[in-house]
Order: C-alpha cells, then structure tokens, then sequence
C-alpha cells in the first residue's frame, strides 16, 4: 500500500465508525417528530415511543402547582413542517389560528417541572416526552418559542430541561 | 431624519465597497497603480461610511428615537446606558448592519502594513473582501434596514428581553461576529492565493486571522455558554440547539484549520486541507446565518422573518461550488507532491486530528437537520435530542483528545512504543492518576473513568511539553522562573498551542463531571425547615419580595451546610417582569472545585411561607469556566508574534512590535471579558440591573427594601382612624407589632381577631399592636374594623408601605424595645405563632 491509500483506508473506516454511531442512535435516541393530529391518528401505537410534539399553547389551561412540581397545560393543532407555517403566513399567525380554532385536535401535557419561563398563551411548545395510558402527554422537556413579543429570537436556548 | 442619514450611509458604503471591488479588478487588468489606489480608498470609504452608520443607529437607541421600528421594538427610556448601547445588535437588522461594518473593516485593516507574504495577494484578497461586504451591506439595506421608520411613534419602546439583559449577551454577539468576519479573511486570501498561483506562502498570511477568528469565535461560544448557565436556570451550559450548533459547527472547522495551517509550514501537502477548511469555515458561517433565518430548522430561537433565507442559500451555494470549481481547475497547483508518509507519524496524526474535526462537524449538521433529511430519506420525521448528540459526539470527542495526548510524542520519536519508553512517562502517569484521583472522590462510573485515563493521557502530555522545556534551559545554568519564562517566550506560537490544548483538557473535566454525574431534585420547603442532599444541608430562612415596579424581584434565602458546617446564604430569585409578562428565574450557584451547586426558585406558597426550590449539583463544572479561560489565554500567547527577531528590516521589525502590541491588548480584552462575564456579572447582576433602570422613577430616599430581622426598624408616621398620629420614634422603647394589611384580602380579615387577641392579652406589658392600611379603601377599613371589634389602633397611610418594602398583604413586623425589626413575617400570621415570638421578647 503506498502512503495514500493508508491514509484514505484510515478516513473511511473512522467514516464509517462514525455513520454507524449516527445510525444506531438516530435508531435508539432520536424521537419520532409529529404533529398532534399524526399522534392521534397512530392511536395506541403511539404509546411507549419517544416522541416529539409541537403545538400552540392555551394559555388559560396552564396550571401549575409549585409545590410539586407539575405544570398541565393543553396544545393545540399546528403544522409541524416549518415551510407549511410559512405559506399559512407565518409563525405568529398559525400560533393565532391554532388557539382560536375551537375544532383543532388539542392534546393535554403534563410536565413535572418548574413552570418554564416562556410557557404563554400563543407559544410554540416543542415538547419531549410519551404518551401515557391515560391519553395525556408525559413530557419531559419543553422547549418554548414566542413569535409575537420576542420575534428576533432569543439567542440561546430558552430551554428546561 | 436621524433615520434617513442612517440609510443614506448605508446606501454610500455599499456604493464605496462595489466601487472598490470594480476599480481593484480593473487595476488588475490594465495593471494600473492609480486604480489600485482609488480601490483601496473605496474599501477604506465603505468602512468609515459604515461605521458612521452604526454611529448613527448607536445614537438613535441612546437619544429613545422611537419613531425608528428597531429602536422601538428593542429599547425603552429605562434601560440604563449599557444596555441601550448593546440593544444595537440586540436583534437581526442591527446585528447585520453591525456585522457589515466588521466586514469592511476587516477589509480595511488588511490593507493596513500586511505582512510581506500577503502583499502579493492583497488585490485579489481586496476585491473578494469587498464582494462580501457588498453583499452584507445590500442584505442590510434592502431586506432588514434598521433604519426602518416605525408606522406610529410610540411614546416608549418594547424594552430589551429580560433574558438578554446579562453582560454575557452584551459581548456574546459582537465576538460571534468577529469570528465570522474573521473567517472570510483567510477565505479571500486563499482564492486569491490561487488565483495568483502563490500557495506556498498564504498559510503565513492567513495565519493570524485564522488565529484572531477562532480566538473570538471561541469567546462568543463561551460567553453564550456561561450566560445560559447564568441567566436561564435549567442547570447546563449547552442544549445542542440549532443555533449552537450554527456557531460551533465553524469554530470546528476554524480550528482545523490552524492545525493545518501550522502543518503547511512543514509539509506543502496540507494545501489541500487548509484549503478546504478554509472554504468550509466560511461556508458554514454563511449556514448558520442561513438556518437561523430561513426557518428550515425546528430552534427555540430561530429568527422569525424569511425574507434573508433564499439569499444567504444563494451565497452559500456560490461561494461553495465557486470555490470548489477554482481549486478542481488549479489543483495541480494543490497537488500534493507524493512523500512517504506513515500513517502514525505526526503528519499522520494531523491528518487524523482534521478527519476527526470534519466528522464531528458533519455528525453536527446531520443532527442539526436530521428533521429534514429524515423526512426526505424516510416516511417519518425523526428528531436529535442531546442524547442523541451526546452518543454521536462523545466517542468522537473522547478521541480527538486521545490524539492530543499522543500527538506531540510522536512529533519527535519514530515508532510509537520508543516514543512511550523514553519521553512517555508523565502521559502515562496523567492516564492513571486522573482516573485514580477521579475514583477516589468519588466519580466511579466506570465509562466515567475511561474518559478521565484519557485525559489524563493527554494532559501528562501537554504539563510534560511545558516543564521539559522549561528544564532543558534549566540545565543550561538559568535561574528556575526565567528557564521557564524565556523557554516559553521563544516559541508562543507553539506553547500557546499547548496551553489550548490544557484548556481543552481541563473543559474536557467540566464535560465529563457535569455530562457522566448530572444530579437534580426539588424540594418544597417551609419557612425554617430543612432538605439533605447528598453531603448539603439546605436550610431555607426566608422570602423577600423587594422593590415595586419592573421587575418585582422575589428572592429567597438559603443557608447552606456541609457535613454540619455553615458555607453560605444563597439567593436564587425570580424575577416578573410585569411589561414583558415573563418572569425570569434567576438561579444562585455555589461555586467549588469539585462540583457546583446551583439553587433556582421555582415558585412559593401560602404568601410566602414555603417555597420550591429546584436544586443541581454539577460536578467539575468550574473546570469548565477554568478550562475555556486557559484556552483563550493560550490562543493570545500563540498570537503573540516572536518578540525579538534581530535579523528584521526595521519596518517590518516595527510591523511586528504593532501587531504584538494588537495582539496583547486584543488578549487582555479578552481575558477581562470572559473573567467579567462569569464572575463579576453573575446573573444577579443581570437582574439589579433590570432594576438599576427602573430606580430612576422611584421616589428618592430609602430604596423601599423590606428591612431585615436585626436591622433600625424604619420610623414611620401613621394618621390614626381617630385623627390622633402613631409615631414608632415616640412610643420610646416599647414592643411593637405593625401589621400591613388590607380590607379586601381574606387572610388579612381572618387574622384580626388574632391580633385583636394578642393585643388584649399583651397591651398591659407594654406591647403596641398597629395596623396599617392604604388610603384609599378608608369605608372598607372602618368597616371592617367595626365588623371584627378592633380596638387596637389602625390608619391609613401609603408610604409606611414602601418604607417597609411590602408588596403584599398581609406582612407583619416586630419591632423590639431597642427599635430593631426582631420578627418578620410574610403572610397570615397566627396569635399562636405571634404570642411565641412576642413572649420571647417579653420576657427580655
């Protein structure tokens, strides 16, 4: 072999090492991205699967119960594909539609943690976790997002974790 | 009108920098002196015009010219200065104006004494320069103009996020810039290298912007990494969002390419590479510009508006393919002339170092868009969390600085066993005692101690470089300090490289301690009681709701023990911020060298009286915050040129002593900022500030803050329901119980009969009992008086209130005989609970 070949041999197989790496854990770690409407059209089989869900959050159902923690609070309906919300007219519209449509799908959340700083009527929640046996979503980590007021973003994670 | 000379600026400095782009190819095709000249004032024209423009914008937010839409939306008459003045790139069209001017100024600074490897290039270099400042400054003017003027004027502006008002986020952005900027330096040199056929000395003028871009890219990630850790209160440092990953994915890229470029110096084959890292580092800062306003990524904090998108993608793809297309058509001038190479010598090793950075920056961007490929490749979208960047990243990480430690061994011995014999000693010693250390205090997860023998490996590696240096000279007769010091001051360049490479190895503690043994619980606790975790003893003492107006600061104490002794009193807060309707909940940490512990309010109840209390321990953190300091340290050395240099033409002497003097300064710069950031602007700094703006309003005197148990209880004059005045200076000595309270609260109204009680039972002995109300519910209060039988004396009074810092109903305070505050109590209060207290001081 001469000094080359060596070298390309040693690249693929560390290439190789790591797309198998990002294979097997897109396998185990990766969530399943959905909408609520996709969730409830997976029925049952969308039980014990990490998920990811994005929705429009109801400001009036936040409860939340600091002595526990536990904050409930229900999302509603919105397009998960991010070029769909641009066609609807943007971020803040959808969020809007959503959480006046009274016939969107809407989902309950139950997150035991400290109620996130950015949790609001109109904010785009992000929210990890899985479906219980009770229909509610067990999230585990909700990441918010709040087009009206903070619409230059905030440039780093807003993120509870 | 401040807004249409903003634009006009705008307008003259893209109109300066196409000029000199046109009149420095021009002078290149008639080879005319007289047009180089004129492109070179056009480059410098556009930086100046530019810079006047953010000038202009810095003004508008310093004089609340509010009828300009980004002044408005991103500033108020509150904020203090500092905060105004940052509130410049506080969102997309400052920052891209601000990013602009850097961009012509960098373009401008080129053309200050080069180097005399960079001379030949500068023309091309110069016209590239100034095509990528056009097209930021045209971005600017004609898709986010931030001299917009706003439909309405609105008597205030929007304010600045409460998040963002941290002097992290002040330095964050402009330094992310910097990097940015700096990276299409090495960029335009290197086409212009190949458009001139001059490879073989670009490496030495890319050098130290390659150097300068990664020094600041560098900072902007730490800076944003200390503020998220400081301001947001989940606990961590880095979320592998999106847009993290738009800033880190370059500065991988960035440090590639120093190490290849320092390789360049010895072997022309790392041509290729240099190249290459070149035009990836500045095509990925044009991604990371692109995902973050093109909505193509599911972030938190994606930038909402589009209408950038489709041109940074256009650019990107230009200056990709455009690139590529040049080196494929010159590559025999890239060509590598064919030597033997081993593939564990150390140009093995550099190239495995590159091959590792590439596939950590592609695992990244694969992550970073796995919603999309996913769902082109596949029916369903999958989604990367951290733990899925964990496990990709890890291994990947883990190895790299296994090559780190076994890299500069191999530099000087072949064969890989010999090296380990005779110089490998201390690496081997680091990989057992590192991991020895780690179990012994305790870190015994077994992948855990892995990754510790690795760094230990390597940082055996990097102390053994320095001291061996350092002993060699040593042996030579000099005193022990200037062995060291003039050892290392020979060659900063390559000490400054180990001193990264230490600071890598001492985040690389931070990261595993924090990422291997995260602990986190909550606890719910009374006023008094007690929560154990692990070895702390959290005690909580009290809640404090300081100072009306915005923000309404509630901030708790907790005292903390170790083993049984007392440590300190911590105060996480939570700030509410009523103008943004956002509460922000300021965490407190306690720093140590073994783990951190990091308190955040998480909410109270019953007025006050319990609290929840969200508590982390993160092991090894600080070696983090420590670690990126070395690091940065060692990138300033390694930008110091060499001092002393005999052999120099006096100019070029005197162009090294003004770029060592740059480089110094630029590093201390450095250095104060990043130390700043972390300690001396914690995040409660971020919220005294919040603050700070808001005291200008509030009436002078004392700042209205409840006053603590010990402290002078403030005197107060109360006009009485019967018309007669209370005074606490005039009651000389005695024991007093004063009750704030209001007739339409219901705790207050159930615990007047209490107090009624206690003042019957206690007047005798010389206690006082006084209510106090606010003015204007006077029919309700005398109501309420009449309804529950109150005989003790109650008024009327607002400014009683503030001195005594109450923003609730109902607070009582006693007031002991030498006329100190002995008693605090926030919320309803029972006669039993009062009697204990009131007894205690009796009894005195």
């Amino acid at each position: 072999m001469t000094g080359n070949t060596k070298f390309i041999a040693a690249g693929l197989l560390i290439v190789a090492a790591v797309a198998y790496l990002i294979v097997t854990s897109t396998g185990s770690t990766a969530h399943y991205f959905l909408t609520i409407e996709e969730v409830q059209a997976m029925g049952s089989e969308a039980r014990h699967r990490r998920l990811t869900i994005s929705g429009a959050v109801l400001g009036d159902t936040i409860d939340y119960d600091s002595s526990r923690p536990r904050v409930t609070f229900t999302i509603v309906q919105m397009p998960g594909d991010p070029r769909e919300v641009e066609r609807r007219g943007g971020l803040a519209k959808v969020l809007h539609d959503a959480v006046n449509d009274p016939d969107a799908p809407r989902m309950d959340v139950v997150y035991d943690d400290v109620k996130p700083d950015l949790l609001q009527e109109e904010s785009q929640a992000i929210i990890r976790g899985e479906l219980g046996e009770d229909g509610r979503f067990y999230a585990d980590e909700v990441l918010l997002k709040c087009p009206t007021r903070y619409e230059e973003g905030i440039p780093k994670q807003a993120e509870e974790s | 009108m401040l807004a249409d000379i903003g634009t006009i600026l705008t307008g003259l400095g893209l109109a300066s920098a196409l000029y000199a782009v046109f009149a420095v190819l021009w002078s290149m095709r008639e080879e005319d002196e007289r047009w180089w000249e004129s492109g070179r004032n056009g480059v410098v024209a556009a930086a100046g015009l530019l810079g006047l423009a953010v000038l202009v914008l810095l003004v508008a937010f310093l004089q609340d010219v509010f009828s300009i839409d980004y002044v408005a939306k991103h500033s108020s008459r509150s904020l203090p200065i500092y905060l105004k003045a940052s509130a410049v790139w506080g969102g997309q069209d400052g920052s891209l104006l601000l990013w602009a001017f850097l961009q012509a100024l960098f373009a401008a600074l080129l053309l200050v004494r080069p180097s005399k490897e960079a001379r030949p290039l500068l023309p091309w270099a110069t016209a590239f320069m100034s095509l990528i400042t056009s097209f930021f400054v045209a971005m600017t003017l004609f898709l986010s103009n931030p001299f917009e003027l706003s439909q309405t004027v609105p008597v205030d502006g929007q304010g600045l996020n409460p998040l963002l008002r941290h002097p992290g986020m002040v330095f964050h952005p402009p330094a992310l810039y910097l990097g940015y900027v700096g990276l299409a330096v090495p960029f335009a040199l290197a086409l212009a290298a190949v458009m001139t056929r001059r490879v073989d000395d670009w490496s030495k003028a890319a050098r130290p912007w390659a150097l300068a871009a990664w020094l600041f890219l560098g900072l902007g990630l730490f800076l944003g990494m200390r503020w998220a850790y400081d301001v947001l209160g989940w606990g961590g440092y880095w979320g592998w969002d999106p847009v993290e990953n738009a800033g880190l994915m370059p500065w991988l890229t960035a440090t590639g390419l120093l190490h290849a470029l320092i390789m360049e110096d010895r072997r022309r084959g790392f041509h290729w590479w240099s190249m290459i890292l070149t035009m990836l580092s500045f095509v990925l800062v044009l991604f990371g510009t692109f995902t973050t306003r093109s909505g193509l990524i599911q972030s938190v904090h994606a930038f909402a508006r589009s209408a950038l998108g489709p041109y940074f993608l256009v650019a990107m793809g230009v200056a990709l393919f455009g690139s590529l297309a040049l080196f494929y058509g010159r590559r025999r001038l890239l060509s590598t002339p064919d030597e033997s190479q081993d593939l564990f010598s150390r140009e093995g090793v550099f190239n495995l170092t590159l091959v590792l950075l590439l596939t950590i920056t592609g695992s990244v961007l694969i992550g970073s868009l796995l919603p999309t490929l996913t769902e082109a490749l596949t029916e369903s979208r999958f989604e990367a969390g951290p733990a899925w960047f964990d496990r990709v990243t890890g291994p990947q990480f883990a190895a790299l600085v296994l090559v780190m430690g076994v890299c500069p061994l191999l530099g000087r011995a072949v064969g890989a066993v010999r090296a380990l014999r005779r110089e490998g000693l201390p690496t081997l010693a680091g990989g057992v005692i590192v991991p020895a250390v780690g179990a012994l205090v305790g870190f015994t997860r077994p992948l855990s101690l892995v990754a510790f023998a690795v760094v230990g490996l390597a940082g055996g590696t990097a102390v053994a470089e320095f001291v061996r240096a350092g002993m060699r000279r040593r042996r030579g007769g000099e005193p022990l300090l200037r062995a060291f010091w003039s050892a290392w001051g020979r060659n900063r360049r390559r000490y400054g490289g180990y001193l990264v490479h230490l600071g890598v190895i001492l985040m690389a503690l931070g990261v595993i301690g924090t990422r291997f043994y995260p602990f986190e619980t909550e606890a719910v606790l009374s006023v008094g009681e007690s929560v154990e975790v692990k070895e702390y003893t959290l005690t909580f003492a009290d809640l404090e709701r300081t100072s009306s107006g915005d923000p309404v600061s509630t901030r708790a104490s907790l005292a903390v023990y170790r083993h049984g002794s007392y440590l300190r009193t911590l105060h996480p807060s939570l700030d509410e911020y009523t103008a943004f309707r956002q509460t922000v909940a300021v965490p407190a940490v306690r720093t140590g060298l073994r783990e951190d512990l990091y308190l955040v309010l998480a909410g109270w109840s019953d007025g006050g009286s319990r609290a929840t209390v969200k508590i982390f321990v993160n092991p090894l953190a600080s070696f983090l915050w420590l670690g990126g300091l070395v690091l940065m340290a060692g990138g300033s050395v390694a930008f110091w040129p060499k001092a002393k240099a005999a052999h120099l033409s006096v100019p070029e002497a005197r162009r090294r002593r003004v770029v060592g003097t740059a480089a110094v300064v630029v590093g201390l710069l450095v250095l104060i900022v990043a130390a700043w950031a972390m300690w001396g602007g914690s995040g409660q700094t971020a919220a005294s500030v919040g603050r700070a703006g808001q005291g200008e309003a509030a009436p002078a005197g004392r700042s209205g803050r409840r006053p603590r148990v010990g402290e002078p209880a403030p005197d107060i004059t109360v006009e009485l329901l019967d018309g007669s005045a209370f005074s606490l200076s005039e009651l000389g000595g005695e024991v007093t119980v004063i009750n704030f309270w209001s007739p339409d609260c219901q705790p207050c109204r159930d615990e007047l009969p209490d107090l009624q009680a206690v003042w019957e039972r206690y007047q005798a002995r010389g206690v006082t009992v006084v209510g106090i109300s606010l003015p204007n519910l006077e029919d309700d209060v005398v109501d309420a008086v009449s309804e529950f039988g109150v005989t003790y004396p109650v008024g009327l009074d607002s400014v009683a209130p503030t001195e005594y810092g109450i923003t609730g109903v109902p607070e009582t305070f006693l007031v002991g005989p030498e006329g100190n505050v002995a008693y605090v109590h926030i919320g309803p209060l029972s006669a039993d609970q009062l009697e204990e207290e009131l007894s205690a001081l009796v009894a005195e």
